[in-house]
């Protein structure tokens, strides 16, 4: 059931044309990763909805006590500037591997830059995490406290398979060349990047910013 | 010429979802209240359409019918689950 080039197949940057057969490929994949972002998402609402059912105690220490205003900043500049920086990796591929033997350098360096902010976000948040625990907020303290961690735990796990894909089709990139397999890889990945930053814009509106109001 | 149309897209995504971080952050520093929580959402909100529609490029002119129900179910079952946690615990809440 393909639909004439020209027209997107999917929802999400598409190859184009110019990319031929690999275009028409992209389709089911691509449907299918947006079949297991959605799926994730309903994961990421359940977390929100028992986060959302739970307040801080004034047994243990709140969001005013815990959360490190100026590192939620960054940590949010950091995720949305990759965000970026992983499309313009995509577009670059995009671009300049419709044919063959095109450089892969810019491709490389995009994804790398991608990484690079990924790791600063996460070096943040560990800190975070660590500095929690250590003001008196570690999870096991209330409901609260546990639905906080796991709630921005599991995005931080998220972000970390993020880098940790990223890594392996830079690897795949360098050695087979941007073929069909990595070009579907690399549409997939940059859906998941940039998935992982709207869950992010939820984390740091509802309970960041929210419980420092 | 189409090319740099693309590239554009998503500079066009990271100005404005730069400007709806920027102002919920400057509101939380400076003035806080109950007020700014809706400006909050709003900027949530606003910001989240900008991602769909700029970077993930979720736009339902010309696609299968299959791609749009699936984003639209998702954000059913989203409604359900999320609202009737909430609904039921915050019934229970002030039933306690």
């Amino acid at each position: 059931m393909s639909a004439p080039t020209g027209q997107s197949l999917h929802p999400g940057l598409n190859l184009g044309e110019e990319h031929g057969d690999d275009h028409l490929e992209a389709e089911t994949s691509v449907f299918g990763f947006w079949v297991f972002m959605m799926s994730d998402l309903v994961t990421f609402g359940m977390f929100f909805a028992v986060f959302a059912t739970t307040m801080p105690l004034a047994c243990c220490p709140g969001p005013k006590e815990l959360f490190d205003f100026g590192s939620i900043a960054w940590q949010t500049a950091f995720l949305l500037l990759s965000s970026v920086t992983s499309g313009m990796a995509v577009l670059t591929m995009k671009q300049e591997h419709g044919g063959r033997g095109a450089c892969t350098k810019k491709l490389v360096f995009w994804l790398l830059l991608t990484v690079l902010l990924g790791c600063g976000f996460l070096y943040r948040e560990i800190s975070d995490f660590i500095s929690m625990a250590a003001a008196g907020g570690p999870p096991t303290r209330s409901g609260y406290l546990s639905a906080l961690w796991s709630l921005v735990g599991l995005h931080g796990l998220h972000v970390t398979g993020g880098i940790i894909w990223c890594l392996v089709i830079v690897v795949g990139v360098l050695v087979r060349g941007v073929d069909r397999r990595w070009k579907l890889a690399l549409l997939r990945w940059a859906l998941f990047w940039h998935f992982l930053d709207v869950v992010w814009i939820f984390i740091f509106s509802f309970v960041f910013l929210g419980g420092l109001l | 010429m189409k090319k740099s149309k693309e590239l554009h897209h998503y500079l066009t995504g990271f100005a404005l979802a730069a400007v709806l971080t920027i102002i919920p952050f400057t509101l939380v520093a400076t003035v806080g209240g109950a007020r700014s929580y809706i400006v909050l959402v709003l900027c949530a909100i606003l910001q989240v359409i900008v991602h769909l529609r700029f970077f993930l490029h979720l736009s339902f002119r010309g696609q299968q019918k299959e791609d749009l129900q699936l984003v639209l179910f998702t954000g059913f079952i989203l409604f359900l689950m999320i609202g009737g946690t909430i609904w039921v615990l915050g019934d229970l809440y002030t039933r306690m």
